[in-house]
């Protein structure tokens, strides 16, 4: 058996969870090994779980950088974003929407907590079509925010107490330092009316994240503003989710398994490259897919793995033992 | 004479009825096994099977509960889970389509007609045994052929069938049909479909098809290793075998044919056109278009019909193994990829015999549509015009189960398979 056939027989479920334990204990432990990434990652690792953070997420840094006065941001000094984004840039190319499916600790936590529900018997939960349509634009407000209220805070037209808005409402930022045993950040900070807003909210959205993602597979990404970041540079990494619609029957297993219900996966026979804002490249679509070469991921062009019946047989279960 | 007439035991019409379908089946076997040389011996168990059913009077499943299937959008899986045992009821017997003349229209379809006949006969193989027959809202035909199926006494469940299914309502729609399906023929059988049953027969249906989809790929072979006929009576005997016979019997054929492969062996000529086929089902003993086509020198290595591919092509696939899923899962799999022409849209067909056409590497398509077949007729336009621009010779038959017109249909077809011949020269 070479190594294509070894791929594209892997047992995707399996893979992914070793391999997520694998980078969430990296990212949210590595730090008391003194790991550092950096602090341009592109992924939920949080800049509040001080005591293991392996790197920091992008968007923490991002938001104390566009807050600077505008006298500064605007000026040479002001270049030092460009690095920052630089730097996020290249960890992003190389794996796209991947770092959310493989890395994000947080995606990993909603990942648990599925596999809780599941262990209980309880079904997921869906959207509806219109619900999806309509909830699928909250990413892109939440982006928006988080770039325009920094903005506003330099331009002196907001106080600095609305600093760093989205990680005060994130549930990464209550959720991950837990995990070394920091609760510190499980309060409502009543020094001020912004802090105290966006706290209280915080804690709101923690609650709605442990909830929601106990009822729907992958709750919190539909969401998720790095999410909708990722989306506007994925066309130019190098990590890319491929769709030959003559191969493909419509068939419906590819969406049926995902978890962000995205349902041109399956339906749009056109478009080649199918990765959707909502994609978080878990790979799922492709190990169910059962059409030879319908679904395939590439590397700098180069298949890395693709739909195979033979896969798709294994996965399902329907090899005899010899 | 007159004396030893008087003398002659009278015979019912029954009996005669019998008599003439056994005569009808055997004389396509005899076609089926003896107008080709070296067949593959693993076939003989399918020749064997079809046979016994329908000249030997051998009833497929003595004893137990048979849930008769009108179309192909009926799950499998779940009617295992409860216990019965799924019996396709479309049928292909002209004999028998006579009979059924009586109660449809005189231009309608050769195989509603066929199968209310059969139904109609107290001969036929599922007899005693049918607990009831699920009956698909699929075509205006076998709507309403279900009035009449309960007019002769049979216990006929309607399963509603959307008749748009690229929207979410349809998909929803369908997805409730299945829903209460498994519940309620769970009751008629009087075993619940359970969660740990679903999961199995999933599985046993599964590997059926994977046996089907190891046959079906060693069809893309050139030189290619086994004629389509065989294919259309394995995937017909898949209508009424016992699941786990017939996929250990596909299974050994494989082995077969996978060592003809090795030693390079043709199972057509040296030029035989390879075609795909498409359009209205060819269903035993009504083989006659297939069998046809592979006599004037072609050889089909790729099907597009309901009584074949697109019985087998699609396979379910489940992300949380319980019911709700599960269930889900199955009704996805019988809507979604499936290409009937009652459908709103036919793109997916199209696309797909496309991509037969590539990938098993064909020279032509057959198009068969039963005169009276509305649907299949209707698509016909559309399906004939996307093949002319993407180049793809097709031949479109209209056609019936009457053994008449045979002479000219056979030129038609010769002429085609001569002008792929011809085209194949030049390309």
């Amino acid at each position: 058996m070479n190594i294509k056939t070894y791929i594209d027989r892997i047992d995707l479920r399996r893979f992914r969870f070793w391999f997520q334990l694998a980078t969430f204990a990296l990212l949210v432990y590595g730090g008391r090994l003194a790991i550092d990434l950096g602090n341009s990652l592109p992924t939920f690792s949080c800049g509040y779980n001080k005591k293991g953070q392996a790197g920091v997420c992008y968007l923490l840094p991002l938001q104390h950088q566009l807050a600077e006065p505008w006298s500064q941001l605007f000026s040479p000094a002001g270049l030092g974003v460009l690095g920052g984004f630089a730097l996020f840039l290249l960890w992003f190319v190389v794996l796209n929407k991947a770092w959310c499916g493989f890395i994000c600790p947080l995606g990993t936590i909603q990942d648990w907590i599925t596999s809780l529900r599941k262990m209980l018997g309880i079904r997921y939960s869906t959207y509806s079509d219109e619900q999806f349509k309509k909830l699928s634009l909250i990413k892109y407000v939440l982006l928006l925010a988080l770039i325009f209220m920094p903005l506003a805070i330099g331009g002196q037209f907001l106080s600095h107490d609305w600093a760093t808005p989205y990680c005060q409402i994130c549930p990464a930022r209550m959720i991950i330092p837990v995990f070394n045993g920091d609760f510190s950040q499980w309060m409502v900070d009543f020094s001020s009316t912004g802090k105290m807003v966006l706290t209280a909210l915080g804690m709101f959205i923690t609650g709605l994240f442990l909830i929601g993602s106990f009822l729907k597979k992958r709750f919190f990404c539909f969401f998720c503003p790095m999410g909708a970041f990722h989306y506007i540079f994925s066309k130019l990494s190098l990590f890319k989710l491929k769709k030959e619609g003559s191969k493909c029957t419509v068939c419906g297993d590819c969406y049926r398994v995902c978890d962000l219900q995205i349902k041109p996966i399956a339906d749009n026979v056109v478009k080649k490259d199918i990765l959707m804002d909502d994609c978080i490249l878990c790979l799922k679509c492709v190990a169910a897919c059962p059409e030879q070469g319908a679904l395939r991921v590439e590397l700098l062009g180069k298949t890395v793995f693709e739909s195979t019946k033979d896969g798709f047989v294994k996965r399902m279960g329907l090899e005899k033992k010899e | 004479m007159t004396v030893e007439q008087h003398q002659r035991e009278i015979e019912t019409a029954q009996h005669r009825h019998a008599r003439h379908q056994g005569m009808e089946a055997g004389e396509v076997l005899d076609t089926v096994e003896k107008a080709f040389a070296g067949n593959p011996q693993n076939m003989q168990y399918f020749y064997d099977l079809f046979r016994d059913v329908y000249c030997n009077g051998i009833k497929p499943h003595p004893g137990k509960e048979m849930i008769g299937t009108m179309c192909v959008q009926i799950p499998d899986e779940i009617i295992h889970a409860a216990g019965g045992v799924p019996v396709r009821m479309c049928n292909g017997f002209y004999t028998d389509e006579e009979i059924g003349g009586e109660f449809m229209p005189a231009k309608s379809c050769s195989l509603v007609k066929a199968s209310l006949g059969m139904l109609k006969s107290e001969t036929n193989p599922y007899s005693d045994g049918i607990k009831v027959i699920v009956n698909p809202t699929t075509c205006d035909q076998k709507k309403k052929a279900a009035g009449m199926m309960r007019e002769m006494g049979y216990n006929v469940y309607d399963m509603e069938l959307p008749p748009v299914k690229e929207s979410e309502e349809g998909r929803e729609y369908w997805r409730r049909s299945v829903r209460k399906f498994t519940h309620e023929v769970g009751k008629l059988t009087g075993k619940k479909v359970s969660r740990k049953g679903l999961k199995q027969t999933i599985k046993t249906v599964g590997l059926a098809q994977r046996a089907y989809h190891r046959l079906n790929n060693l069809r893309k072979q050139t030189p290619v290793p086994i004629l389509g006929k065989d294919i259309f009576m394995v995937t017909n005997a898949y209508f009424f075998d016992d699941l786990e016979r017939w996929t250990a019997a596909t299974e050994a054929l494989c082995e077969e044919i996978e060592a003809r492969v090795a030693a390079g062996h043709n199972a057509a000529g040296r030029r035989s056109p390879r075609i795909v086929f498409t359009g209205s089902p060819p269903v035993f003993p009504n083989l006659k278009l297939p069998l046809m086509i592979e006599q004037a020198d072609g050889v089909i290595v790729a099907d597009e019909t309901c009584s074949s591919n697109r019985l087998l092509n699609d396979m379910v696939s489940v992300d949380e193994w319980f019911m709700y899923d599960m269930v889900d899962a199955i009704a996805d799999r019988y809507l979604k990829s499936c290409t009937c022409p009652i459908f709103t849209m036919n793109d997916d067909r199209i696309r797909r015999l496309i991509e037969l056409y590539r990938s098993f590497n064909a020279d032509g398509i057959v198009y068969q549509a039963f005169a009276g077949c509305s649907v299949y007729e209707m698509e016909q336009r559309s399906v004939a015009k996307a093949m002319e621009k993407e180049g793809i010779p097709m031949l479109y038959i209209e056609t019936d189960y009457s053994p008449s017109h045979s002479g000219q249909l056979l030129t038609r077809i010769e002429a085609f398979m001569e002008s792929l011949k011809a085209r194949g020269r030049h390309k």
